[in-house]
């Protein structure tokens, strides 16, 4: 039977994505990792022509802990007028990912997109695709450490987390309640005070 | 490959006989922004081509993480800075999904967000014609896509206050109702459009030098279209008519009428035609908007738990005061839940997939950036044509770098 709401992970006390009503308009359905290869070859021999994305949601507290999301598309792929199209099929694929063997199938072979989608989820997620032929990072520079968008990434990254101002800005031979031009409250208002007489003179 | 004893200049990687690894980018002007592009040549035709990005990931996927709801509409506006209102259009469509509002949108908000999103498709078009123009050599056009652009920037500033990024959608609505003198204004606009569509066509279409350029470059038949998932303007160019106005109605989308454009040549030409097409047809939606929008009605939806009450509201009633309070400090609050929503953007599908734990804040906040995939799709089209084509595949795809980057 097929379900537009996201079925839920046996035994998972946090799975946000299970608890809303059917409102999509996509199918969506679970596979295991081991599983997840044959089912996509499946579905494209069913006529999912398109992979349209290729997402990941990191849920630190869940197990598994990653959720790859594959959004499918079944469509013709020849010349086809708006009629011919009509509505397309849309099916979203969730695979769950554990936290300590963060590794599934690439889909590259199956469809070509999934090349620079896969390299964006390794290089955010760390998630490894295996068979990938070109699997390096993609977004962030190559020599970046850690995976920015799981959640115990933090938002400014980990350097600026340790020293959370730049470290120019705590060496300071300024006194306090000085400006940072040096001149003072008193000497602006003699200043100004000057400048007054002057013009009455 | 080994190193030749060739002194190599900063753009050439390596060198062996008659081939060459060249780094193109990713201050090269034809780019359309930063983009690097590693290519494998044999004397000037390319045997491979490796597009390197992420020179402006700004991790905006990740910052949305970290704002309320409503602030997070604002950083994924800066995506795709040529569009903003279609991107903002994906996101709130997306989260009023998620919140069960869709059925009671304001019919006038989800009027004027079909003529935002058509106005920007125009004026993303626009800079797209513009560009490409130069990149071939026909500087002129350029300016005559420049001013039609600027009025639409003109209405925008008018209607959401910023001429770049009007962040004017607002979940549940529109924020406020369009202003005195902009129907004028759109009314001269609709006036203009058909005589500067006249010119825009006269300048490249049938111009010779244009046509030997485009015509039988960076061909993509129907299947390899899908194989990188092509979406938008290049893939109906490949002959597809998917178009998510038809195929997935949103904002009543279904009681327009117009036409889906496609050519079944799939190269840099039909994909140029195509666009030029969906211009015309985004007027004609615009069109039939114009007529419905001479019946006021309300802009927002009446919901105190999303929106904030009116301003004047605040002074008289203590609830008033409560909501704009929380609304303000806190934002509000979306049910749990994943969902899908997509909208057709200039460059083709944009989809938003949102997650909520139910909190004020979005729990992960995925985009489907039609610009990635249709540059991806580079790899497939390059090998074998020669690099000065290269420049014309990549303005047939009209590729944004913030979207691609994120």
């Amino acid at each position: 039977m097929p379900s537009t709401q996201t079925p839920p992970i046996a035994g998972a006390a946090i799975d946000p994505p299970s608890l809303r009503p059917p409102i999509d308009d996509a199918e969506i359905e679970r596979v295991e990792p081991s599983a997840l290869k044959a089912r996509l070859e499946a579905l494209k021999a069913q006529g999912y022509t398109m992979l349209l994305d290729l997402g990941a949601v990191d849920y630190p507290e869940r197990t598994p802990r990653f959720d790859v999301v594959y959004h499918l598309l079944k469509m013709p792929v020849k010349p086809a007028s708006v009629a011919e199209v009509g509505t397309p099929k849309r099916l979203r694929v969730l695979c769950g990912v554990s936290g300590d063997d963060t590794r599934l199938p690439t889909a590259m072979y199956i469809w070509k997109v999934a090349d620079w989608a896969e390299r964006e989820i390794f290089d955010l997620f760390g998630i490894v695709f295996e068979g990938h032929a070109d699997l390096r990072r993609i977004q962030m520079p190559h020599d970046w450490e850690g995976y920015p968008l799981r959640k115990d990434y933090p938002v400014r990254g980990p350097a600026r987390e340790r020293s959370p101002r730049p470290a120019f800005a705590l060496k300071s031979n300024v006194q306090a309640g000085t400006p940072p031009s040096g001149r003072t409250l008193e000497a602006l208002q003699e200043q100004i005070k000057r400048a007054r007489e002057d013009g009455k003179s | 490959m080994s190193m030749s004893t060739t002194p190599l200049t900063p753009e050439i990687v390596s060198q062996e006989g008659n081939a060459m690894v060249l780094s193109m980018g990713p201050q090269h002007p034809s780019t359309h922004g930063v983009l690097q592009l590693m290519l494998e040549i044999e004397g000037e035709s390319v045997v491979k081509a490796d597009p390197e990005i992420g020179y402006l990931h700004t991790g905006i996927e990740k910052t949305a993480e970290n704002l309320f709801w409503s602030q997070a509409q604002t950083v994924v506006e800066r995506m795709d800075y040529l569009a903003p209102s279609s991107n903002a259009f994906a996101y709130v469509l997306a989260v009023e999904k998620l919140l069960g509002i869709t059925d009671r949108i304001p019919v006038r908000a989800q009027q004027i967000r079909v003529l935002q999103a058509e106005l920007t498709r125009i004026a993303s078009h626009c800079v797209w014609l513009g560009t490409h123009g130069i990149d071939l050599g026909a500087i002129s056009v350029f300016f005559y896509c420049f001013d039609l652009r600027e009025n639409v920037l003109d209405m925008q500033e008018a209607s959401g206050g910023a001429r770049m990024h009007p962040n004017y959608l607002r979940v549940g609505g529109v924020n406020g109702d369009l202003p005195a003198g902009y129907l004028a204004r759109l009314d001269a606009f609709i006036a203009k459009f058909p005589g500067r569509m006249r010119d825009l066509r006269g300048l490249l279409q049938a111009n010779p030098i244009f046509q030997d350029r485009t015509i039988n470059v960076g061909i993509m038949s129907p299947e390899e279209a899908a194989q990188w998932s092509l979406t938008g303007p290049p893939l109906r160019a490949s002959g597809v008519a998917y178009d998510v106005r038809r195929a997935f109605p949103y904002s009543g989308y279904e009681q327009y009428e117009f036409d889906v454009p496609t050519r079944t040549e799939g190269d840099a030409y039909a994909r140029f035609l195509v666009r030029l097409d969906e211009m015309e047809q985004s007027l004609r939606i615009i069109e039939q908007v114009r007529k419905q929008l001479d019946i006021p009605g309300p802009v927002l939806i009446d919901d105190t738990k999303v929106v904030a009450p009116p301003k004047e509201t605040i002074a008289l009633s203590m609830e008033a005061l409560i909501h704009h309070f929380k609304i303000v400090s806190e934002g509000f609050r979306v049910p749990p839940g994943d969902v899908y929503a997509a909208v057709e953007g200039p460059r083709g599908e944009l989809g938003f997939y949102l997650v909520s734990n139910g909190e004020n804040r979005p729990y992960r906040v995925r985009t489907r950036p039609p610009s990635l995939y249709n540059l991806q799709a580079l790899k497939g089209m390059a090998p074998g044509n020669l690099i000065a084509d290269l420049v014309v595949m990549i303005g047939s795809l009209d590729p944004v770098f913030g979207e691609v980057d994120r």
